[in-house]
């Protein structure tokens, strides 16, 4: 490699190394902070990121492959950069107070954050199948840290254990696949792999191999079969935490799935019937559990889960318009998710948990205006208009029906209505049940600008979806 | 640039509704809600003052860029069908605010903003010309629909909400699938009236046909997906009732008269004959349940029921004398229940019992209020120089012409709205005063005749001389019927 050559791969993954750089100086940054001045790590990242995603902004007016073909920086990496971006900057705003609460404000939480955003940057922009799985890694090992740090609970240990273990077991999936491939095509490389192979896509042994790339994949965002770690991980994991994971490690997960399944030699191989049946279970299971839940955390875990589904349906589209869906989707699914973790973060204060549904009885009494912030969020999960929920489920219906998926989007649907009862459960808890107790919620400065942004883009994108439509449009790659 | 007065009179109510967020005394509200509601219908009724009624083009038509990438645009416009319903919903707007004014007793604010959020995403879907909009209208009224009867509702509030909202919300989700395949179909537009010049392939428009017919029937109701109307209809307060009686039902119908009839004209008239059977089903059956009931919330849901089938049946007649009637009588029906609902409301408030049998002599304690009663149950079985006795011949003289098998279960229907209602009149007010005895019953005051007597008028108006109603429906309904069957003969 040139000097010229290692200086444009430099340059393409600069972001990354920003990222990485920030988290290396705050680690040491963190050893000198004094007690009661927690709040410079908050900026300090916070400063990181937006360095980050200022240098991304730079970088992003033209197509960027380095690092010999296993890494890109298109505009569809940008897009999803952005989405995380937005993940772990708000993670940030909501974490400072409910650190302090929870005892766990030492600059290694901050630091972890980073790292797993750097992770997830390599996901997205990564083009070989081992670049894919360094990011994976990079990502995955933080949050099963940050998963376990409530040291001094049980259900965090748990979970912790819990998620390192499955975590381990399909990563290891995800590698064996990864390694058959290599066997049959020659090349690890997603553009290499398609022009190696002659034989007939539907050759068993690739299909094995897909099939547990797929696994490995799948096991990430939540979907059924391998969604058993989803809610307990939510529920143990600090709340903060489990927003991050819903939203942030969910579009990574998305961003490889995308690059990966819609590469020409899977995409011929008929994997999306594989996918579709994925995406109607996921939905379903996620949609049909919800409905008994009583944990906000759980229930929004399984709400996730429904939610992955529905995206997959936007892969099995495939297709421009599908990827858009996609990218569309999670960018939707992120603010408004975030959304409603900052509600159950803020009513976290003293020694109130603020995690069971029945806690927010007549919180519409006392609190009008955060329970009309939830009601907005909570209807657009649900997908009502006109919300930017909607427009996200809308999109993506319309990029299966382009397809000729009519079936699948019926079934799609009618499922989304069965998910609509549990949101709307938690506003008539909400709305029409009396209070029972006075409400405290923690309050911070940064929990408002975190609400104000999250309602702003739910209700935003729902009525001027213009913009973001085509920013998702001309971010599929290729474009 | 044309004056945009459509967009006006539907964010109208929107800016009201910000206000009052801002508004701390709640007289203040309800004046300010009063004022915003009687604003809106001021300027519906400018609006059908410069109404052209000789012409079946839209009017008052708006068009903005709105989602390019995808067709969708923010387009307005309406003709005589649709401006006979903004009208209607203008009016009940603020005999809403006035028969909430002390109905309502917690939480007043938040209530007045829903009503007029409400009033606003119902204007919306009459005027809107593209199909994305219309449909974002359709659902976010569930939002503000559902708070209505969830909150401010009675006992078994909550149980009706939710039903109200999972039925009409899986209906309308596989509405919107056949929109978006009606928008693959139609030239990737959602422009209502591009689609509705398209010439769909049979089979396409059988399956939109039902599509389409799931949603529609879901909120008209018709039978057998109407069991969601009786629960929300009692548990709602007395605005949620008007409203869900005056014009959320008259969507459905709606539905099928903008999207059905012009743009699946050969899945219209293929399925018609079901079309009539189902409608006369709902005539019949819906009568007998009324006829049942002891509760008199209970007893005008039923019967509206029962009169929404006359609705589907004229239209689905096909011919003129059946669609003006139909249509007509969708307002009538707006007005009429809209009434009964009323007063069902007032005299809730007074005794707190809505059972029939509460009740007897009423007309010695309160004369005034069963002198309208007497009319508006006359209207509402359609007697002689009333509004839906204009309304009911045309339709059963459509019907009959369409298919004399339905026209016979239709007239039974109506000497069975007879049966009932009379039957609740006469216990209700007259016989012996057995609510004298242990309640203390007021006659109406100064507030609750401003909210009886425009609706009075009308039914008195429509029912002596419905020439100017018919006027501002005919060239449309006549254009809308030429559609029909110049594509529909195909068939």
């Amino acid at each position: 490699m040139t000097a010229a050559a290692l200086f444009q791969s430099a340059l393409a993954s600069l972001p990354e190394i920003v990222v990485i750089t920030g988290a290396c100086i705050l680690l040491i940054l963190g050893q000198l902070v004094r007690k009661g001045q927690e709040h410079f790590l908050v900026w300090a990242s916070v400063a990181a990121v937006l360095i980050a995603a200022l240098a991304t902004l730079i970088l992003s007016s033209e197509v960027r492959p380095a690092y010999t073909g296993m890494f890109i920086a298109d505009r569809f990496a940008v897009f999803f950069k952005f989405v995380f971006y937005l993940a772990t900057i708000l993670t940030f705003l909501l974490s400072r107070k409910y650190a302090d609460i929870e005892g766990i404000g030492s600059s290694e939480y901050y630091v972890l954050l980073l790292f797993s955003l750097s992770g997830m940057m390599i996901m997205a922009s990564a083009t070989d199948l081992l670049s894919i799985y360094v990011g994976l890694e990079l990502m995955v090992l933080c949050t099963y840290v940050l998963t376990g740090f409530l040291r001094r609970e049980r259900r965090s240990n748990e979970a912790a254990l819990k998620y390192v273990i499955l975590g381990a077991v399909s990563t290891g999936i995800f590698l064996y696949g990864v390694s058959l491939m290599y066997g049959l095509t020659g090349t690890t490389q997603l553009d290499g792999m398609a022009a190696a192979v002659t034989s007939d896509p539907l050759d068993p042994g690739l299909l094995l191999a897909v099939v547990f790339i797929v696994a490995g994949l799948v096991f990430k965002v939540g979907a059924v079969p391998f969604h058993m770690w989803v809610p307990d991980v939510y529920e143990g994991a600090p709340t903060t935490i489990t927003a991050f994971m819903s939203v942030g490690p969910k579009a990574a997960g998305f961003a490889v799935i995308l690059r990966v399944f819609l590469n020409p030699l899977v995409a011929a191989s008929d994997v999306w019937i594989i996918v579709a049946v994925i995406a109607v279970v996921t939905m379903a299971l996620g949609s049909f559990v919800a409905l008994v839940q009583d944990n906000f955390k759980r229930l929004l875990a399984y709400s996730s889960i429904a939610h992955a589904g529905f995206a997959l349906f936007g892969v099995v589209a495939g297709g421009a318009d599908g990827i858009a869906s996609v990218m569309l989707y999670l960018l939707i699914y992120s603010l408004m998710n975030l959304g409603i973790f900052a509600t159950v973060i803020m009513m976290r204060n003293g020694n109130f948990s603020g995690e069971v549904i029945e806690d927010y009885s007549g919180f519409a009494k006392s609190r009008p205006g955060l329970a009309l912030l939830m009601l907005l969020y909570l209807f657009s999960l649900a997908g009502i208009p006109p919300t930017a929920g909607f427009f996200a489920k809308f999109y993506v219906l319309v990029a299966l029906v382009e397809r000729g998926f009519v079936m699948l989007a019926v079934i799609a649907v009618l499922l989304s209505a069965v998910a609509a009862y549990f949101y709307i459960r938690i506003v008539m808890v909400i709305y029409m049940r009396e209070p029972e107790r006075t409400f405290d919620p923690a309050l911070t400065p940064s929990v408002r600008a975190t609400l104000a942004f999250t309602a702003l883009g739910t209700i935003g994108i729902g009525l001027f979806p213009a913009w973001f439509l085509r920013l998702a449009q001309n971010s599929v790659f290729g474009g | 640039m044309v004056f945009p007065l459509l967009s006006l009179i539907i964010f109208t109510p929107v800016a009201g509704a910000a206000v009052l967020m801002f508004l701390r005394s709640d007289d203040a509200v309800r004046w300010t809600a009063l004022a915003v509601t009687i604003l809106d219908l001021a300027l519906c009724i400018a609006m059908l003052a410069s109404f052209n009624t000789t012409t079946h083009e839209m009017q008052f038509t708006e068009r903005r860029l709105w989602v390019p990438t995808l067709g969708i645009t923010y387009a307005l416009g309406i003709d005589g069908i649709s401006a006979l319903f903004v009208f209607l919903t203008a009016l009940l707007g603020s005999i809403c605010v006035l028969a909430s004014w002390v109905a309502i007793d917690r939480k007043l604010k938040e209530f007045m903003v829903s009503l007029l959020t409400m009033q606003a995403l119902m204007l919306g879907v009459f005027c809107a010309l593209d199909l994305f909009l219309f449909y974002v209208f359709w659902e976010a009224m569930l939002i503000p629909m559902y708070l209505i009867i969830g909150v401010w509702g009675g006992e078994g509030r909550v149980y009706a909400a939710f039903k109200f909202f999972l039925y009409t919300l899986a209906g309308s989700l596989l509405f919107l699938i056949g929109v978006i395949v009606l928008y693959f179909n139609g030239g990737e537009t959602f422009d209502i009236l591009a689609l509705t010049a398209q010439d769909l392939p049979f089979p396409v428009q059988s399956w939109l046909f039902f599509a389409f017919l799931i949603a529609f029937a879901v909120k008209v109701p018709m039978v057998p997906v109407h069991t969601w109307l009786p629960d929300a209809h009692v548990q709602a307060p007395t605005a949620g009732s008007i409203i869900l009686a005056g014009v959320l039902l008259k969507m459905g119908a709606y539905g099928f008269l903008r999207f059905s009839l012009p743009m699946l004209p050969e899945a219209s008239v293929y399925y018609s004959t079901l079309m009539l059977s189902l409608s006369a089903l709902a005539i019949v059956y819906g009568g007998l349940l009324a006829l049942a009931q002891d509760d008199l919330k209970k007893l005008v849901a039923y019967s509206s029921i029962s009169h929404m089938g006359f609705v589907t049946l004229g239209i689905f007649a096909l011919n003129l004398r059946g669609l003006e009637g139909g249509i007509l009588q969708m307002f009538n029906h707006g007005v009429t229940t809209g009434a009964l609902f009323l007063f069902v409301g007032l005299i809730y408030e007074r005794t707190h019992t809505r059972s029939i049998a509460d009740y007897g002599g009423l007309m010695k304690a309160a004369p005034v209020y069963t002198a309208f009663l007497a009319l508006f149950t006359l209207s509402s079985m359609a007697l002689p120089g009333t509004n839906s006795f204009v309304g009911e011949l045309l339709v059963l003289s459509g019907g009959f012409a369409a298919n004399l098998a339905v026209g016979a279960p239709a007239v039974f229907g109506a000497l069975l709205g007879a049966a009932y209602l009379l039957g609740m009149y006469r216990k209700v007010a007259l016989g012996p005063a057995s609510v004298g005895a242990r309640f203390k019953i007021r006659d109406v005051n100064a507030r609750e005749m401003a909210a009886i007597v425009p609706l009075a008028v009308f039914v008195v108006w429509v029912g002596l001389y419905p020439k100017p109603f018919l006027n501002i429906i005919d060239v449309s309904v006549k254009h809308l019927l030429a559609q029909v069957h110049d594509k529909g003969s195909g068939q």
